[in-house]
């Protein structure tokens, strides 16, 4: 029996210093100020979540992250490298992943074929076969519609695809953007069990949820955001017990 | 989990063994077409018909790896197909008379016809490059314009050349040391290719027509299989992903830049090739004109492409070889009697235009009933997905 776990990741060593940590980080759009100026560390092996209200700036983190939005100001920094001024498919090719926000599966692709293109660095035959099976073992669904187009799925299905989709990359961080969006309840306990395993075996995670009572649950620290600014971080449950934070975001 | 490691997107099989007997079946074929299509129809408007309509597939195969593939907008294709065309009638009258001229027979067009073909491919492949170039910043529309400006301008550029002018370009050359001289080489150039009446060779004896039934079905059939294998493979893959979504292309390695400007050269080394074989073809004219390559030209590729279905390669076959069809159709019935009857009276009939009628109304209807195309993306001969039902 192979191993359940979705990835090998190559770099697992928590020697304190952080994976990914973004310094003053500013982003506009036209003359809009979206990020004014964010810092923040995600270390290792951790669950960061990233919350707060909509428009504070979460999405455009994580797009800043993954280098598909100009910086103007500030510096990101990924395993002790600059990589703000890199493109996406390197920061890709240095391991880290992006299920972006709303799914954006490739609907007339299959199923295989969203997985293939997600192996896109791993082309090799033997890796490629390997990391879809750890991805079926991962989201059994997946397994069953590997001929189907990606547009037949269902919204959960499709969620689970683009999990599974950036994992063929075998990230050592991935970045998740509002996995429980638009999904049935059940279907959101089944992804948020994966993120789980995904994390136990040894991958980093930066969520953003707007589900800031299953966010907490599953980080182990998290920021919040306004305006685009951080607000207010922490251990998850520090967070979960702020009173601040109870009223603003968990409904008293 | 059944399922998930058995069977491969590949619908053909990859077996080394099948692809050599399938590559070696389809040349045999097209290599007894040669020595046969002659006497087998006698003729030859049918032969033609029969040559245009594999031309036509390479020229909607190639189309389709922009349009289709690629999800971007060319209202250019004649363009490439012009510059292919002309530099393959250029390419093989010179090589045909430095040969010696005489008959265009079966051996020396091992010689013209490849190295026809790759100066064609080549430079429609760097004019490609060019106008790939604005594809990354441009979308849609105005995209679609600068195809367009691109084919308009190579065609107007070689049709209002002044001709009348005797000097040759040898000479040009040697006298065009200054700015000014080179300019006046590089016009005397392009008023070699004829303008608007057309070029027929360096002494007007007509391009020589060595593209016989071998080269034109066996390469409509190669650069099918490399359509099919190109849209299966991880470059395909990788393109069709960019087209649903960029975004999340980007997210997981695919870098946009690299593949819409690769699309593009892709595609016009195939219209080259097309172009080239329609120029040389043996059953054809032996002159190239800037007309041919108008937008009309443009639009017939577009038509073949959407109606077998963006992204299918057999579709855009299927397309290929309908318009071709329709095209001869209305040339029939332009010379059944009871038109030419109508013709006596009014004068300015001309079915020709009944084309785009046609095309416009099936392009509706297809719009209508299937949105897709014919086939959509899917292709024939391709392993078919589970029902739903069926993969539980």
């Amino acid at each position: 029996m192979r191993t359940a776990h979705p990835t090998r990741p190559r770099r697992t060593s928590a020697d304190g210093k952080p994976l990914l940590s973004l310094e003053d980080v500013q982003v506009s759009y036209g003359g809009i100020k979206a990020l004014r100026g964010v810092s923040l560390e995600v270390r290792s092996g951790e669950i960061v979540a990233m919350i707060g209200a909509n428009g504070a700036g979460k999405t455009t983190t994580l797009k800043t992250v993954m280098r598909l939005l100009p910086l103007s100001h500030g510096t990101i920094t990924y395993a002790g490298e600059m990589v703000s001024g890199l493109g996406p498919e390197e920061l890709v090719s240095r391991g880290v992943s992006l299920v972006p926000e709303g799914r954006a599966i490739f609907p007339n692709l299959t199923v295989r074929e969203n997985l293939e293109v997600g192996a896109y660095l791993h082309k090799d035959a033997k890796t490629m076969r390997e990391t879809i099976e750890d991805v079926t073992a991962l989201f059994p669904r997946l397994g069953e519609r590997m001929k189907q187009e990606g547009g037949t799925l269902s919204g959960g299905e499709q969620q689970m695809l683009a999990i599974g989709r950036a994992m063929m990359a075998r990230p050592e961080l991935l970045l998740l953007d509002e996995p429980s969006l638009g999904i049935a309840p059940k279907l959101v306990q089944q992804i948020f069990a994966a993120i789980r395993r995904i994390a136990e075996a040894g991958v980093t995670i930066l969520l953003v949820e707007q589900n800031t009572r299953l966010a907490l649950q599953v980080s182990h620290r998290a920021y919040v955001l306004r305006t685009g600014e951080i607000a207010l971080s922490g251990s998850s449950a520090e967070l979960a017990a702020n009173q601040e934070v109870q009223a603003a975001y968990l409904g008293g | 989990m059944a399922g998930a490691q058995a069977g491969s997107t590949r619908p053909m099989g990859s077996g080394l063994l099948k692809q050599i007997a399938l590559f070696g079946g389809g040349l045999l074929v097209a290599l007894l077409l040669d020595f046969t299509l002659d006497k087998a129809i006698s003729d030859s408007s049918i032969r033609q018909l029969l040559m245009m309509a594999a031309c036509n597939i390479l020229v909607a195969l190639s189309l389709n790896v922009i349009n289709g593939m690629a999800g971007q907008f060319s209202i250019g294709h004649a363009g490439f197909l012009g510059l292919g065309g002309y530099s393959a009638a250029v390419v093989s009258a010179n090589l045909h008379e430095a040969l010696g001229g005489g008959e265009a027979t079966f051996g020396k067009s091992f010689i013209v016809v490849p190295v026809s073909l790759l100066v064609a491919a080549l430079l429609s492949g760097i004019a490609g490059l060019f106008v790939g170039l604005p594809s990354l910043r441009l979308k849609g529309d105005y995209l679609a314009i600068v195809t367009l400006g691109f084919s308009e301008i190579f065609r107007l550029v070689i049709a209002t050349a002044q001709i009348g002018d005797k000097e040759t370009i040898a000479h040009a050359w040697s006298s065009a040391g200054s700015p000014r001289g080179f300019v006046h080489a590089i016009s005397v150039m392009i008023t070699s290719l004829g303008g608007q009446n057309g070029y027929a060779g360096p002494k007007d004896a007509g391009v020589p027509l060595y593209a016989g039934p071998f080269w034109v079905v066996g390469l409509a059939f190669v650069l099918g299989v490399v359509a099919w294998r190109l849209k299966f493979s991880g470059w395909g893959r990788a393109l069709r992903a960019l087209r649903e979504d960029e975004i999340a292309a980007a997210a997981v390695g695919v870098d946009p830049t690299r593949y819409k400007v690769t699309s593009f050269v892709i595609s016009a080394v195939g219209a080259g090739i097309a172009g080239g074989l329609m120029a040389m073809n043996r059953d054809g004219t032996p002159i190239v004109q800037p007309d041919s390559y108008n937008f009309q030209a443009s639009f017939d590729a577009i038509t073949m492409v959407i109606l077998g279905g963006s992204g299918s390669v057999t579709g855009a076959a299927i397309g290929g070889v309908f318009v071709t069809f329709t095209v001869k159709a209305i040339e029939l019935l332009q010379s059944t009697s009871a038109v030419q009857a109508l013709k006596q009276r009014f004068e300015s009939l001309d079915l020709n235009a009944l084309r785009m009628i046609i095309y416009a109304a099936v392009l509706i209807a297809l719009m209508i009933v299937r949105p897709e195309g014919l086939l959509g993306e899917r292709e024939l001969f391709q392993k078919k997905a589970p029902s739903p039902a069926k993969a539980k």
